[in-house]
């Protein structure tokens, strides 16, 4: 039995020590935390953590500028385990200056993340603060920063999750930039820079706010998932976390049958492909990433039986499910983070195609869809292609064909074959037919005639005839049949160098 | 009573209503058809109520993010 009544004075003075970064020595700035109504980083801890798990590395830290205090130097951090897994951990503090990165923290988090790197340990960040504290930069013979350098080089060796609960500006976003998942709270802010240097900058006074809402980062691709709270934000991180476990227990399989229907008759009238992936996943397995982004294709993490997989799929409702080049950017990247923790990847197609016309050239496209086909074509994890509806030229060559070797490759009643558009490929073929054409109408039912036999010459019992695909389905046994094919596909060793780094973006 | 705004997930043309006002819906059931890019895109009641009021009118443009019909849930 540990008996404190009698203490050493040189224990006293470390155990005197440790209380003092606890929150509950620190009734103020607990206070302050309370009034942003915010929690502090040591409630996120006990959040996160499983009981008694967290081991706290550099607790005792004070900030290097002389006159200057803070608990552990406003950077919480150790080791712990979650839901049974270990994990590095760091969580800026912002009762401590705003939770400035400073001269100190910098070579703590650091710490952290060799840490992370040697002993090959995912990394969770807690990113609640304004960037440098700027008081540091008077510490003499101060050490370089290599935090950035070395959390960069922890990109597809090790799963990266950052959270952003309040405030990530400067240094803080730029940590939140290099994260493979980055999970906010819906009422954050984060930014290259604060207030202060926007304004020294551009001349003009804004809140942190104005300069970065959620809804800006929504939008643009920066965050992958939109929360609520605090609550929230590490419900997601640790659902996310899970996915590596890559075998738990079978979830329960919804039912099957509505497949039948969910691609509907009219081949003109959309649908929502979240519903096909949410009746193909175990129930409550899936975990959208980037939904408010390149809103025509949705990717997502799930569960299939109990095996984790990564979704790539093309979203009818949007654009036709044409690919432009925010879903290309999404789809590339989701594909880099599966490849380089071999997560099995299901491919759902159905695309008119890649986005034509000026507007997309513009953009990029040609680049940008070249990063998708590149990170499938290069990547070593199975691929497991299921065509819905349409499969049509460049697109489809991407969206999981033939060329890119999948593990099994099957489509749906539904499924609609072309090289390239049928009406586009009509006009060229028939050029000479359409011109012929007496009247315009006379040209327009030709047209239609034409596309149409076309599109019976490539029905999917057609296509299945000429071998596109290893096999037409009913779409009720599809989630059987890639379960089946998941069986085949044995689990992956250990790797013990990097297979891949992850794209920022 | 709440009330639950339907709205466009797409920028397109309101190609047909498929509801009328004071209809009892079910979630999941098409109030409009939205064409963009040559298909047409359902806006779906998501949760069961009534339709009080239907915002546009067949051929309207409408942007994305725009409610097309109210519901009370």
């Amino acid at each position: 039995m540990k008996d404190d009544t009698k203490l050493r004075a040189d224990l006293r003075l470390v155990l005197d020590a440790q209380a003092e970064r606890l929150d509950a020595a620190r009734p103020r700035a607990v206070a302050r935390q309370d009034k942003r109504g915010r929690w502090t980083a040591r409630r996120a801890v006990e959040a996160i953590v499983d009981q008694n798990s967290f081991v706290e590395y550099g607790g005792l830290v004070r900030p290097a500028t002389k006159g200057m205090e803070g608990a552990a130097d406003g950077l919480v951090m150790g080791t712990a385990k979650v839901d049974g897994r270990p994990v590095d951990m760091v969580l800026y503090d912002y009762t401590v200056y705003a939770g400035t990165q400073s001269a100190m923290n910098h070579a703590k988090i650091t710490r952290m993340f060799t840490h992370a790197e040697k002993h090959r340990l995912p990394v969770i960040c807690w990113l609640d603060g304004g960037g440098a504290r700027p008081h540091d930069m008077h510490v003499t013979a101060r050490p370089s920063t290599p935090t950035f350098v070395v959390f960069a080089r922890l990109s597809g060796l090790v799963p990266t999750v950052g959270i952003s609960p309040g405030r990530a500006f400067a240094g803080h976003a730029n940590l939140a930039g290099l994260c493979d998942v980055l999970i906010a709270t819906e009422d954050s802010a984060m930014g290259m820079a604060g207030p202060p240097l926007v304004e020294a900058a551009l001349g003009k006074r804004y809140t942190p706010e104005e300069i970065g809402p959620a809804s800006v980062h929504w939008a643009s691709g920066v965050i992958d998932i939109l929360v609520k709270d605090e609550a929230e934000a590490i419900a997601a991180a640790k659902k996310y976390l899970g996915y590596f476990e890559m075998q738990q227990p079978a979830g329960e399989a919804p039912d099957q049958a509505v497949l039948r229907d969910m691609v509907p008759e009219n081949p003109r009238r959309a649908y929502n492909v979240r519903n096909v992936i949410q009746t193909l996943c175990d129930v409550d397995s899936v975990m959208e990433v980037k939904a408010g982004y390149g809103k025509a294709a949705v990717t997502a993490f799930g569960r299939i039986a109990g095996r984790t997989v990564g979704i790539v799929a093309n979203q009818p409702m949007y654009l036709a499910g044409a690919m432009d080049t925010p879903a290309c950017l999404k789809m590339a990247r989701f594909i880099q983070i599966c490849d380089a923790f071999d997560i099995p990847l299901v491919v759902l197609c159905d695309t008119p195609g890649l986005m034509v016309g000026p507007e997309v050239e513009k953009t990029g496209l040609m680049r940008h869809s070249a990063r998708v086909l590149s990170a499938l074509a290069n990547a070593t994890v199975p691929v497991l292609t299921v065509v819905l509806r349409k499969a049509y030229g460049l697109g489809y060559y991407i969206m999981g064909s033939r060329p890119l070797e999948p593990a099994i490759l099957v489509a749906w009643p539904t499924a609609e074959f072309g090289g390239m558009g049928l009406e586009g490929a009509v006009n060229i073929i028939y050029a000479k037919e359409l011109e012929a054409a007496a009247t315009p109408e006379e040209r327009a039912e030709l047209h239609a005639g034409l596309t149409a036999e076309l599109k019976r010459s490539n029905t999917a019992v057609e296509s299945g005839a000429k071998f596109l695909y290893d096999d037409v389905i009913d779409p009720a046994d599809t989630r059987d049949i890639l379960v089946k094919t998941l069986e085949t596909l044995p689990q992956p060793a250990p790797r013990a160098t990097r297979k891949r780094v992850i794209e920022p973006f | 009573m709440a009330k639950l705004e339907a709205k466009s997930e797409v920028s397109g043309f309101v190609w047909k209503v498929e509801t009328e006002l004071g209809k009892r819906v079910v979630k999941g059931d098409t109030l409009i058809l939205i064409e963009s890019m040559k298909m047409e895109i359902p806006v779906v009641a998501e949760a069961d109520g009534v339709v009080v009021k239907i915002s546009v009118e067949e051929g309207a443009a409408v942007n994305e993010g725009n409610t097309v019909a109210v519901l009370e849930i």
